[in-house]
């Protein structure tokens, strides 16, 4: 019985069992047609083998960068967000929703990482010294994902925590949380990943940034300084 | 670095060939691993270590590469839609250079269609056993040969018989 193409490909690329492949050989030995088929498919493989190189991944490859220190690699080509002049009442009703956030995680956390002073949000107890200790990049219940400084020249972070998500920016002496987002997204598991900051939060620090992010090491020497 | 850091560097080489393969140029390919190294990166979780890398990210970055080419066709069905609506003829004069200037493999394996060409880059390019590609590609193995022969036929056809 003649081998039709498929059984004969399986031949060229040695994915038949002993078995038939011996029955392909017989066939090949009696027909040159079928043998210049098996040859036109191991010369296919051999082409695209040439086509397409796998090239070792160059010193200095921002993928493999990134992959390396997810949180504190600048994000692949930053986006760049137009400083748009907002009507006033919509920066009104974003604070209102921020204080919402926030006073429900006040609430929740009666001890919590939240408090209030002069009607701003401040950050408290284990998440005030998180934010002063913590670098990016490290694993722990409260993970900062970015620090930058901000167009007003204060330190900023970009956290997670476990009952909720933001940016806080260094006064003189505590962390104001500029942005809230209460952590829901169902569960630690899936949600806490290295790099995976709530996508709005990164674009409204990237419209918060002056230059780049801080570097680790830059991030090491500010927690040393106290954010100043 | 942990494990899955390390094995995921490791294999970028890998992806990016494996990309390429899929994709129409070298820009579109280097989006398709940044995609897939953040989908893996967000789902680190679901990996299992001591199983392999390669067929986690070879079946990610396949599942990106669909996505982005089913919303790539749309567009360019908007486009081509437009254009016939307002009289205006599709210039290939573009098309025909970038077919030029890429190589022939390159042009023939885009020319396939895609359940073809992701068979093909799988066992061909990424040197996959069928029973491996298969795995990576969710479907039955005889679907995974048919498809193998079919693609490798028109690749053949078009490329030569010495290949």
């Amino acid at each position: 019985m003649t081998p039709d193409d498929a059984t004969l490909m399986a031949y060229a690329d040695g994915e038949l069992d002993p078995l038939a492949a011996k029955r392909v050989e017989q066939a090949l030995a009696a027909d040159p047609a079928l043998a210049r088929t098996v040859e036109a498919h191991r010369a296919l493989r051999a082409r695209m083998a040439v086509a397409y190189p796998a090239a070792p991944t160059p010193a200095g490859d921002p993928l493999a960068a990134r992959i390396a220190a997810p949180a504190t690699v600048v994000p692949f080509t930053p986006r760049v967000v137009p400083r748009t002049t907002r009507p006033r009442w919509r920066q009104v009703a974003a604070m209102a929703a921020c204080l919402v956030v926030g006073v429900a995680v006040g609430t929740q956390w009666q001890s919590g990482p939240v408090t209030a002073k002069h009607g701003a949000l401040i950050a408290a107890g284990p998440l005030a010294r998180a934010l002063d200790t913590r670098l990016a990049a490290t694993t722990g219940e409260t993970r900062m994902l970015l620090s930058f400084r901000g167009r007003d020249g204060r330190p900023c972070r970009v956290f997670a925590a476990p009952a909720v998500d933001g940016i806080a920016c260094h006064n003189a002496d505590d962390w104001s949380l500029v942005r809230t987002r209460s952590a829901a997204g169902g569960g630690r598991g899936a949600y806490r990943q290295a790099g995976s900051a709530d996508a709005t939060l990164m674009a409204e620090a990237q419209e918060m940034i002056a230059g780049e992010p801080l570097s680790r090491e830059q991030e090491a020497a500010a927690v040393v300084q106290g954010w100043r | 670095m942990a494990a899955f850091e390390n094995e995921l560097v490791a294999v970028l080489p890998r992806l990016r060939r494996f990309a390429r393969s899929l994709s129409r140029d070298a820009a579109d390919a280097e989006d398709l691993c940044q995609v897939a190294v953040e989908k893996a990166l967000k789902a680190r979780d679901q990996w299992q270590p001591g199983t392999r890398m390669d067929s986690w990210m070879y079946r990610i970055m396949r599942n990106a590469w669909i996505d982005t080419a089913r919303a790539r066709r749309r567009a360019a069905q908007t486009f081509v839609a437009e254009a016939a609506g307002a009289g205006v003829g599709i210039d290939g004069a573009q098309d025909i250079a970038r077919h030029v200037a890429r190589g022939e493999v390159d042009a023939a394996m885009q020319r396939l269609p895609d359940e073809q060409r992701e068979a093909v880059a799988l066992v061909l390019v990424e040197g996959l056993a069928y029973k491996e590609a298969a795995m990576v590609l969710d479907i039955p193995m005889g679907t995974l040969t048919s498809r193998l022969v079919r693609g490798r036929q028109a690749l053949i056809a078009q490329l030569g018989e010495a290949a």
